[in-house]
């Protein structure tokens, strides 16, 4: 019996099976998947609540929901898709990869790792639940701000709850993060060894480490403003709603970069092995991530520039606002510097990471016109803000996270995907991606408010194509999803290196790797 | 090991370090406000130099009111434009009707336009201080007394103090 056991155990088939496999599981590599799994499937719930929005906005006037039912739909819309879809999935990815990078056997806290996971579900259980209530979901815009979100429903402490509960999530993950690359790496990879994508996640575990706690205090003082008669935000009792919007973007401007540095280690990871090149300026890569996500501390105003502050302050907040430019405008030279000469070909990642690159800059240049203090105030909560932040997170992080499942999966699953359909995935998301958000600079800059369920008549061409585009681009996704079952019906195994120029640790390993990979540290030169 | 368990306090500090912080940003937002007149605050706390011989300007203060949450009060200013003297001491009243039958408490919170020059706004005595009980039907005087500094920029011609009134009784009923 015992010497069963021991053969057993060599084998790791000791893993519970069925359910408890993944309920208990410790396992980098299961905890990935499940967050990758969550992710996808909270980003077709969120993406059901848009184009319930882009439904109702498909021509003026109140044709399907009401008023009350739109706001609940743009709130939950922001939550799901940013703590539900983004950051999970980048997390997921932090998982099967790290280790796999960095040649560690698995994360350093495994059984946290497991409870980081398994608070997600509950969370969005609970926030998803007040939908379902009779004086309906949270309703006052994902940033929460008092008064407004203070006169909510019964909605508002579930709400604050699950907030709670996923940063809490987020913060136990980013601990991982940082414990895993700080103390596990192989012997000879030094810091500057780093894979790319390494050095981004470990600077956005900085950041989640740094803002999720302000977002918790932001929040605990709503809730006790609500129900324990505090004054944080209540004017009567000498308290400032103002104040709720600087804590909330001190938290909320290191969040948006939360949302976009790994999609940069993942693009600075892509693009070169496509290119057949080492990435351009590795070292000035790194540099630019930490003043990136050191700016994006001393930025937050730049949010509410309209609520009235002094000259001074909307100057400063201005400058450092355009000063991010630099570091990011660094990114985006080298990796055009890496592609310059190379053997380009163009498998379905690299189109996404290209027109990642792309439509990334679009977003980031509406983001610099935003930035300044005069224009603002033209653009300020007009549909032009909804523009330039879905260009930067769908075209932005969506695509990354796209190009990096298509990139990694043979690698995870050890099957290969239908390339024709990738291609056709990435033509149909591209041009629907465009086609939905691309219009709505024009209305934004024409005057159309942000959050509203009807509109003037003069916008309605523009909100009609938005919307044409926006289930366009929900459908696709649709292929997104047959492409991954077909890929894991393949009978075929990917290669262990199934890109001719993909580098790293990873591609050492077999297609799938093993469940326990890098038992014994691999050495580096 | 040393090193996981090291890293783990660390950082487990660092949150708890960040979440303090957020609460510190309330004291230090007030402060900042002071220092900057942000947001309209004014002074109330700052010793008040009274001038012997005020200068010869004269600068006009508006008043202005808004009820907060349609609270069952009329709320408005006695005087709603003076012309006053820089320097000297000067009384005006706002008045306060309780439109409904039961007791009422009401707060005040003041703001003063330009947010810049609310530091030169000094109020010596104001009903914006203290919780204002009123009965059902009950109309109030509410004094307010104030000196506009010296220092007060020359460029600026009006001022405007604005009070936004609110209903706190059920706030005090739940104490």
């Amino acid at each position: 019996m015992s010497a069963n056991i021991d053969k057993l155990h060599d084998e790791h088939s000791h893993t519970p099976s069925g359910i408890m496999r993944w309920i208990t599981t410790t396992n980098h590599k299961d905890i990935g998947s499940m967050y990758l799994w969550f992710s996808l499937i909270m980003f077709f719930i969120g993406g059901l609540m848009a184009l319930v929005i882009r439904a109702e906005l498909f021509q003026p006037g109140l044709q399907l929901v009401v008023p009350g039912f739109f706001n609940q739909m743009t709130t939950m819309h922001a939550l799901v898709m940013i703590f539900g879809a983004v950051m999970p999935a980048f997390v997921g990815l932090a998982n099967w990869q790290l280790p796999i990078m960095i040649g560690a056997p698995d994360m350093a806290l495994p059984r946290l790792n497991n409870w980081s996971f398994w608070i997600l579900p509950f969370a969005f259980t609970m926030m998803l639940s007040t939908l379902f209530m009779e004086s309906g979901g949270p309703a006052a815009g994902w940033t929460l701000y008092p008064p407004l979100s203070l006169q909510g429903g019964d909605s508002m402490p579930f709400v604050i709850l699950s907030i709670h509960l996923l940063g809490l999530s987020s913060i136990l993950g980013a601990i991982n993060v940082i414990a895993t690359i700080l103390n596990m790496r192989a012997p000879g990879m030094t810091l500057m060894k780093m894979p790319i994508f390494v050095w981004t996640w470990l600077i956005t575990a900085f950041l989640l480490i740094a803002s999720m706690p302000v977002l918790a205090g932001a929040i605990t003082m709503l809730l006790t403003d609500r129900f324990f008669g505090t004054s944080f935000f209540t004017a009567s009792g000498g308290g400032d709603p103002v104040l709720f919007q600087h804590i909330f973007w001190f938290f909320g401007h290191p969040e948006v970069y939360i949302l976009i540095l790994p999609a940069f280690g993942i693009v600075s990871t892509i693009i070169p092995a496509f290119s057949r090149k080492k990435l351009f300026g590795y070292d000035s890569m790194v540099y630019a991530t930490a003043s990136i996500a050191l700016l994006s501390f001393i930025v937050w105003a730049h949010h509410m520039f309209t609520v009235g502050m002094p000259l001074a302050g909307e100057l400063f907040f201005m400058f450092t606002t355009m000063l991010i430019a630099v570091p990011t405008g660094v990114k985006v030279f080298n990796w055009v510097a890496t592609m310059w000469k190379g053997s380009m070909t163009f498998e379905t990642p690299m189109l996404f990471a290209l027109a990642f690159i792309v439509l990334f800059t679009v977003g980031g240049f509406s983001g610099l016109m935003l930035a300044m203090v005069p224009a603002d105030f033209q653009y300020h909560d007009t549909y032009f803000v909804v523009a330039h932040f879905h260009y930067v997170l769908v075209p932005g992080a969506v695509f990354a996270i796209i190009a990096a499942v298509y990139y990694w999966l043979p690698k995870w699953t050890g099957k290969m995907y239908n390339e024709s359909l990738g291609k056709l995935h990435f033509w149909l998301t591209t041009i629907f991606v465009n086609l939905t958000f691309f219009p709505m600079h024009f209305v934004g800059l024409a005057g159309m408010p942000r959050r509203i369920p009807d509109y003037a008549v003069q916008f309605a061409d523009f909100n009609a194509i938005a919307s044409v585009g926006a289930f366009g681009f929900g459908l696709s996704q649709l292929l997104f999803v047959y492409i991954l079952f077909n890929a894991l019906k393949q009978k075929v195994t990917a290669e262990d290196k199934c890109w001719e120029g993909a580098e790293g640790l990873e591609w050492t390993l077999s297609s799938p790797p093993p469940y326990h990979s890098f038992d014994k540290a691999p050495k580096i030169d | 090991m040393n090193n996981f368990k090291k890293t783990y306090l660390s950082l487990t500090l660092f949150v708890a370090f960040m979440f303090s912080f957020s609460y510190m940003l309330v004291p230090l937002y007030d402060i900042f406000c002071e220092i900057t007149g942000l947001n309209g605050k004014t002074n109330q706390t700052k010793i008040i130099n009274i001038d012997e011989n005020p200068t010869e300007r004269y600068v006009k203060v508006k008043f202005t009111s808004t009820i907060a949450n349609s609270a069952p009060f009329i709320f408005e200013p006695v005087d709603r434009e003076m012309t006053v003297q820089i320097g000297k001491i000067y009384n005006t009243l706002y008045t306060l009707t309780n439109n409904s039958n039961s007791i009422k408490h009401a707060t005040a919170s003041p703001s003063v336009a330009p947010s810049e020059d609310a530091e030169y706004f000094k109020k010596i005595e104001c009903f914006c201080f203290s919780q204002q009980e009123i009965n059902g039907l009950e109309t109030k005087e509410l004094p307010l007394q104030f000196i506009i500094d010296d220092d007060l920029p020359l460029d600026t011609k009006t001022l405007v103090l604005s009070y936004t009134m609110f209903n706190t009784t059920d706030q005090i009923g739940s104490n």
